[in-house]
């Protein structure tokens, strides 16, 4: 089974947003850079289909900087086989751009699966994925937090408002995944030092130009600070009212 | 001057309510685009509820119908709504960042080759293109993005455009979409399991701490939750976690769970900054505490001063009788 | 109450173990290992690999470098005003603008503070001066140390904490590993790992403060030093201000009681970002003193409130400092295959408040002993006693040397204290000749708890908890408890802990000790004190980034 993973190297998640002198972008002075925690799922999912299959190759890809290749070292510390860094100076907030570049990457490699995570924790775009299958015309499915393959079909759960969508594909096929489809391994020390030994090729990533132009990224506003209603149960209706009311949560 | 084209959502045959945000945000893209809203509903045959678009603001109504669309269909919904797009020459396109819209957006605007603006939370006509506001870093920044291709395919948060009543004609209008649903097939939704909901996922989520004294007064909270029907957690602070109280699946805060849901109701939690940055995203926060100066009331839109062994039962009682 | 009457022994039975002992996983064999990612073994590992390049006389070196945070430098913690002169030895064709260093020190005032004004001495005192040296962030050094040696095919393992000592005979053999993915009550979950073991020829303990392993084999090997090791606590806040400061300060006096040894740094990190801190000797006399505390009500002094208020406090930290200086430094700090480098040898000068230079410093020396081992095929006490000889004749033995009872002298306060470590600098460290005596930290008896309770207001002032969070701490909850606690702990003893501990680890409920391990941010404060400290799973703990 020949897997593509496409990763990313996102910002942690406990990072303390700054916003750099261009007023466009995050400080990265001092903040800590990891695998996507989604793109973790997707590595640990491309090594147990492998390793079910008895054989096979888990190729990650990467679009990004220079630094994203100690992203990619973490997946092949995981496990991967091989890693391919596509890479650009900065991401650019257009999917479609950085969809365009693992697109031409991926086209003619003979995947049987190629896995994403569902969403990049830092810009939240969510799409990247889907288009990549579009560009190479084909079935995708999002956001799988359960999935089985066999007999070149798959099935696979997606949490959709209020149930789990059951959907069918043939492979091969696109998909992200949520998590819950598995428990990623931590590295192993064996799998540090072999990491360092596997290939990983860089090449410059072909994006094209992009749709979408950063104006400026701020702060969100403070939180205003809180009305109290009144005291005792005496104000819950007074609550209600506000919650229907101005919150309108209710 | 174009118009808009508003992608709405269905289930079982019924238009969703987040189609009624589409609307609206379509309506005020349109408005400022000088064009009209076309909405585009996809299903089997005829869909309840459309009527309400045109009350929120859509000029037309097309319901695109095909046997393959009963249920949500990844591959043909994309192709019919990327077709419609092409052939009406929009200026926009806009999709609800739902479950269902978070795979369709990125298919369509493949498909147009249009980058898309996914999970505004704010959109507006700046020197005739479209500009949003979306969250990243987790809420943590906003982003300002100028869509400088088009028609600028965007997809909006849901619960965050509030539909506005806004009457337009709505003209009906019904078209038979050619070809099948595609090589990828929803077989169906499984309706949630009857287990309690997990803390991260809940829309509700009622949290206890210390205030409650005894592990045995959870019992308080998890009848409040109940009384949301089905849509609430109940959550709890690492202090309480800590002392064995409830598992640590609950907790919320530092090592625990970051949770945004759309309400979020901290009961006798003094509110440490660790538990503040696992729930200050949730959209409306109440305290119930019976310190007033609790940090917790910082963070709070709302706050009930007092004993929550009172308060907490007479606002179960009152959210039974609302949701009868 | 003496605190050694509630601490547990080392428990070596678990910390000594035989190469062949059942239990690990994964085992791979390396030539040289180092345990801990500090400066120490960084450096040291570092100057080996170079001269593995340069003298093919071994052929290529399998150097590896274990460390116990998630990345690298996510748990040290340092002041620092940095003497650069070890890393000018370790990098000779950088300049030190290429250092990751902050910025030089310009200007430094000391003060004596007292509650609300402030003294300032009319001279630096010589062994508190900092000029020629440099700021910075020791996170920032080690990650850049990192990027060295990895450059130079070091192998540097993080997140793998070193569990036990592999020996055979009295020959350190390697290290073996924590297990990760334990549940609360030891049971294996899905994503249990086994322990590996790591052996090497040559294993260099770079372990930092209190090191386990390097305490164990001392205790092992029975090396024993003039004076037991002391130790002080530092507790530390990064804060963004609205307003710079322009020099580095020191203070002594208030908020410290009178009898207890310590002081506070203040650094300019960036014109609006600085680091401050309180350090306390852990001789200190009242059972209710409390270093986290003591750091929240020195922010109300109108010294440093000026600077902070309207900031934020972005980061906060803890770490202890060994401070026995040339007394407590063990009779040998190398075995049969065995080396111990920087502060877990207790190289730091107390009164410069200087230990990165001879950590990094030892580190070199290491290399160097151990490269000329390996070369003679022979890593026994005997070869590796170089390193000693070496060590010796350095700066690193003759600083300490110079400044060798001036922390002593402090065992009976501060005024006393203060006199005669004036006197000794006065002379060059020969007043008063001879050697003052210490007790270990832990025999020094403490009197009734006298704590006044403080309440912090959440923007100037933190609470404990707040404290933890912002020291990056998300130690998974349904670890095991990695504290080992005294039998038969007092009320009294309990309420010592909840005190000394800075990260809330310890809390006195209804006479009982109840311990919030995920908590502890590996300060090993009551491990000189109180509970004994081991590791946790890889990841665990405090996640600094600059401190």
């Amino acid at each position: 089974m020949k897997i593509a993973v496409c990763i990313k190297r996102v910002a942690d998640s406990e990072t303390r947003v700054k916003i750099a002198a261009d007023g466009k972008s995050l400080d990265d002075a001092g903040v800590k850079f990891i695998l996507n925690p989604y793109d973790e799922f997707a590595v640990e999912e491309a090594l147990r289909r492998k390793e079910q299959a008895g054989a096979g190759e888990v190729v990650v890809i990467a679009c990004g900087p220079q630094t994203s290749q100690e992203t990619i070292r973490t997946a092949l510390a995981m496990g991967a086989d091989r890693g391919v860094l596509l890479e650009a100076a900065s991401v650019p907030a257009d999917g479609l751009a950085v969809a365009r570049a693992l697109a031409a990457e991926l086209q003619g490699g003979g995947y049987d699966l190629i896995l994403f995570g569902k969403v990049a924790i830092d810009d939240s775009n969510h799409q990247v994925g889907p288009m990549v299958a579009e560009l190479l015309d084909l079935p995708c499915v999002t956001c799988a937090a359960h999935l089985d393959l066999a007999g070149g079909r798959g099935t696979a759960e997606r949490e959709v408002e209020g149930g789990m969508e059951e959907v069918e594909f043939p492979l091969p096929a696109v998909i992200t995944v949520d998590k819950g489809l598995n428990e990623p391994r931590y590295p192993a020390l064996k799998g540090i030092m072999a990491a360092k030994k596997k290939p990983l090729e860089v090449k410059p990533a072909a994006l094209g130009t992009a749709g979408l132009e950063i104006v400026a990224m701020t702060l969100p506003p403070e939180r205003k600070e809180g009305r109290i209603v009144g005291e005792g149960a005496a104000a819950v209706p007074a609550l209600l009212q506000l919650l229907r009311e101005e919150a309108k949560v209710l | 001057m174009s118009h808009v084209l508003a992608v709405l959502e269905q289930r079982d045959g019924s238009l969703r309510k987040v189609s009624h945000e589409v609307v609206t945000g379509a309506r005020r893209l349109a408005d400022a685009l000088g064009g009209e809203v076309h909405a585009l509903v996809l299903g089997a045959g005829a869909i309840s509820g459309t009527d309400a678009a045109g009350r929120f603001g859509a000029d037309k109504v097309i319901t695109a119908t095909n046997a393959g669309f009963a249920q949500y269909a990844p591959e043909g919904y994309a192709r019919a709504a990327a077709e419609r797009a092409k052939a009406g020459g929009y200026g926009a396109v806009v999709l609800a960042a739902s479950a269902q819209g978070k795979d369709l957006a990125p298919r369509v605007a493949a498909k147009l080759g249009m980058p898309l603006a996914a999970d505004v939370t704010d959109l507006a006509v700046e020197g005739g293109a479209v500009v949003v506001t979306r969250p990243v870093y987790a809420g943590k920044a906003l982003l300002k993005v100028k869509v400088t291709a088009g028609p600028a395919v965007v997809s909006l948060r849901p619960n965050v455009f509030t539909p506005v009543e806004r009457p337009k004609a709505g003209a009906a209008e019904t078209v038979v979409v050619p070809g099948d649903g595609g090589r990828v097939v929803v077989k169906g939704i499984k309706a949630a399991a009857g287990g309690a909901l997990d803390v991260a996922e809940a829309p509700i989520v009622v949290s206890g701490g210390r205030g409650l004294k005894e592990p045995a007064n959870f019992k308080l909270l998890e009848e409040l939750a109940q009384a949301f029907g089905g849509k609430a957690a109940v959550g709890a602070s690492r202090a309480v976690v800590d002392a064995g109280w409830r598992p640590h699946g609950d907790q919320v805060g530092q090592t625990g769970k970051t949770v945004s849901p759309s309400l979020y109701v901290a009961v006798g939690i003094s509110g440490a900054i660790q538990h503040l940055a696992g729930m200050r995203t949730a959209k409306v926060i109440v305290a119930i505490n019976k310190d007033k100066d609790a940090p917790i009331f910082k963070v709070a839109d709302y706050g009930i001063v007092g004993d929550l062994f009172e308060i907490v039962p007479k606002l179960t009682e009152e959210i039974r009788k609302l949701n009868g | 109450m003496i605190p050694s009457q509630f601490q547990p022994a080392l428990p070596l039975d678990r910390l000594i173990l035989k190469e062949s002992a059942e239990g690990a996983g994964d085992r791979m064999e390396l030539d040289v290992l180092f345990v801990g990612a500090g400066p120490a073994g960084l450096a040291g590992a570092i100057e080996l690999a170079r001269l593995a390049k340069t003298d093919p006389g071994v052929g290529e070196l399998n150097i590896g470098v274990l460390e116990k945070a998630e990345s690298l430098g996510e748990h040290s913690l340092s002041g620092a005003a940095v003497n650069p002169r070890a890393l000018r030895e370790l990098f000779p064709n950088l300049k030190d603008a290429d250092f990751p260093f902050r910025g030089p020190v310009t200007q430094e005032a000391v003060y004596l503070l007292t509650s609300g004004a402030q003294v300032r001495f009319p001279v630096t005192p010589p062994t508190m001066r900092n000029h020629g040296y440099f700021l910075a962030s020791i996170c920032e050094i080690v990650r850049w140390l990192g990027h060295k040696a990895e450059e130079l095919g070091v192998n540097v393992f993080t997140g793998f904490p070193a569990a036990a000592l592999l020996t055979d005979g009295n020959r350190v053999a390697g290290v073996r590993t924590q297990a990760t993915g334990l549940g609360r009550d030891g049971q294996q979950l899905p994503s249990y790992q086994a322990p590996n073991d790591l052996t090497a020829r040559v294993t260099a303990l770079s372990e930092g403060t209190r090191g386990m392993l390097s305490q164990a084999w001392l205790e092992w090997q029975h090396v024993g030093s003039q004076n037991p090791q002391i130790f002080a606590l530092g507790v530390k806040e990064i804060w963004e201000t609205k307003r710079p400061l322009d020099r580095v300060i020191h203070t002594m006096g208030w908020p410290l009681p009178s009898d207890a040894f310590g002081g506070t740094f203040c650094y300019p990190l960036e014109p609006n970002l600085l680091a401050l801190g309180v350090v306390v000797g852990l001789d200190y006399h009242d059972a209710g003193l409390d270093v986290h505390v003591l750091l929240q009500r020195l922010k109300q002094h109108p010294l440093f409130r000026q600077y902070l208020e309207g900031g934020e406090m972005v980061e906060w930290g803890a770490k202890t400092i060994p401070e026995g200086g040339y007394y407590a430094l063990p009779a040998r700090r190398s075995g049969d295959g065995v080396v111990l480098l920087g502060d877990a040898a207790g190289f730091v000068d107390v009164p410069s408040l200087k230990g990165i230079h001879y950590a990094i410093q030892s580190g070199i020396y290491a290399a160097r002993a151990i490269f000329a081992a390996l070369k003679a095929g022979d890593t026994s006490a005997a070869r590796l006693a170089e390193y000693d000889r070496m060590v010796n004749d350095s700066y690193i033995v003759r600083d300490l040397y110079r400044t060798r009872n001036m922390r002593l002298a402090f065992k009976h306060g501060f005024t006393l204290g203060g006199m005669q470590a004036g006197l000794m600098t006065l002379t060059g460290g020969r007043f008063p000749g001879g050697r003052i005596a210490m007790h270990r930290d832990a025999d020094v008896a403490r009197h009734a708890d006298g704590a006044e309770a403080f309440t912090p207001d959440g923007k100037l002032t933190f609470s404990k908890v707040d404290a933890v969070f912002k020291a990056g701490n998300a130690t998974r909850d349904t670890i095991p408890t990695h504290l080992i606690v005294g039998k038969d702990v007092t009320p009294e003893a309990a309420r010592f802990y909840t005190h000394l501990c800075p990260a809330g680890v310890y809390e006195e409920v209804d006479g009982k000790l109840r311990v919030n391990a995920p908590n502890c941010v590996d300060c090993k404060a009551t491990d000189v004190l109180g509970p004994r400290w081991t590791p946790r799973e890889g990841g665990s703990g405090p996640k600094y980034k600059r401190m």
